[in-house]
């Protein structure tokens, strides 16, 4: 089954209407192809906006199924639609639930660094960025997590959220004003 | 000297600083009003962070502190950027899936749709009421 992404946007959007047909048609299966194909930033954007794996997958778990639920309404880009129901589940546990700590506690990805001390430092860090990034609004840190975690473009983002590029980069600007207010004391 | 011309509070008094409602209180930092003071980071940090210039350098003791700390902010994201989605989630979601197929999107005039006899009956007689209350009314003009 092919897996991979297509080079270009037109190729991306007529492969995923292909599949999209399969799915309908009854091929269930096709869909796993679409899951892998976005899983990873949709993943990280929610790990971004909530700060727990164990709500990221589950905002990723409802949105999936949302999205095959709906499936033959999607008109247009998948990528973009499915990025709105994750973003919009990101959006409504936030308004939801009040929590006073979270952190990343996951460590098994790779680090790179090499010393304890590094990795002690490192880790702090982590955990009070993580602080620091609850305590934006939730519009500034959907900004802050698409550009600096996620690496999009300004122009993607505004695609996306569908803003302009003018009002992200203020949403960008502000978020990273505030977050060095809370960590330069400490970091810098 | 310039007038204090906020006189939201009612007090009209320069001095006194009004005092904050418990609702100012709890909104995040960057909600409010009143912009932030003290650390602004600089445009030329935030052209270099977008992209758009090289990375300060040759600046005084406060900038580079900033730009170090930037740095370090930027390495962790970069480590958030390779995360990837656990393996066992994508076999859950496919797992999770509904068994029935997704549903085509019919327009609403193509839409069965089920009205119980009670609901019938009532709309029927909700129809003839205000088909009376129409024929009276004509009559009486």
């Amino acid at each position: 089954m092919k897996t991979t992404v297509p080079a270009s946007p037109t190729d991306q959007l007529e492969a995923d209407q292909d599949i999209i047909s399969r799915v309908l048609q009854g091929n269930r299966d096709a869909f796993s192809v679409l899951i892998t194909r976005y899983s990873d930033p949709l993943y990280r954007h929610a790990l971004g906006m909530t700060g727990s794996p164990d709500v990221a997958e589950d905002i990723l778990q409802m949105s999936f199924i949302k999205a095959y639920q709906h499936l033959a309404e999607v008109r247009g880009r998948f990528d973009a639609w499915v990025f709105r129901i994750v973003a919009n589940g990101c959006k409504d546990w936030l308004k939801n639930i009040r929590r006073t700590h979270l952190s990343y506690d996951e460590d098994d990805q790779p680090s790179g660094y090499s010393t304890p001390d590094e990795e002690l430092d490192r880790t702090e860090l982590r955990s009070d960025l993580d602080k620091a990034l609850l305590t934006l609004a939730p519009s500034l840190r959907e900004a802050f997590v698409m550009k600096h975690v996620e690496g999009r473009s300004y122009e993607e983002m505004a695609d996306l959220l569908g803003t302009t590029v003018g009002a992200l980069k203020m949403r960008v600007h502000r978020a990273r004003e505030a977050l060095q207010a809370l960590l330069e004391e400490k970091y810098a | 000297m310039l007038d204090n011309l906020n006189t939201r509070d009612g007090s009209g008094d320069a001095g006194r600083e009004r005092p904050r409602r418990a609702s100012e209180q709890q909104q995040p930092l960057v909600d409010r009003e009143v912009p932030l003071g003290g650390t602004a980071t600089s445009e030329m940090i935030n052209r270099w962070l977008d992209g758009e210039g090289p990375e300060p350098v040759g600046m005084n003791a406060d900038t580079a502190r900033q730009v170090d700390l930037w740095r370090r902010i930027e390495e962790e994201s970069e480590r958030r950027r390779r995360m990837v989605t656990p393996a066992h989630v994508k076999a859950q979601i496919m797992a999770a899936l509904p068994t029935e197929l997704p549903q085509m999107a019919l327009p609403w005039w193509k839409k069965s749709i089920q009205v119980s006899p009670v609901v019938a009956l009532a709309a029927a007689a909700g129809l003839v009421a205000l088909g009376a209350a129409i024929g009276t009314s004509l009559r009486i003009r």
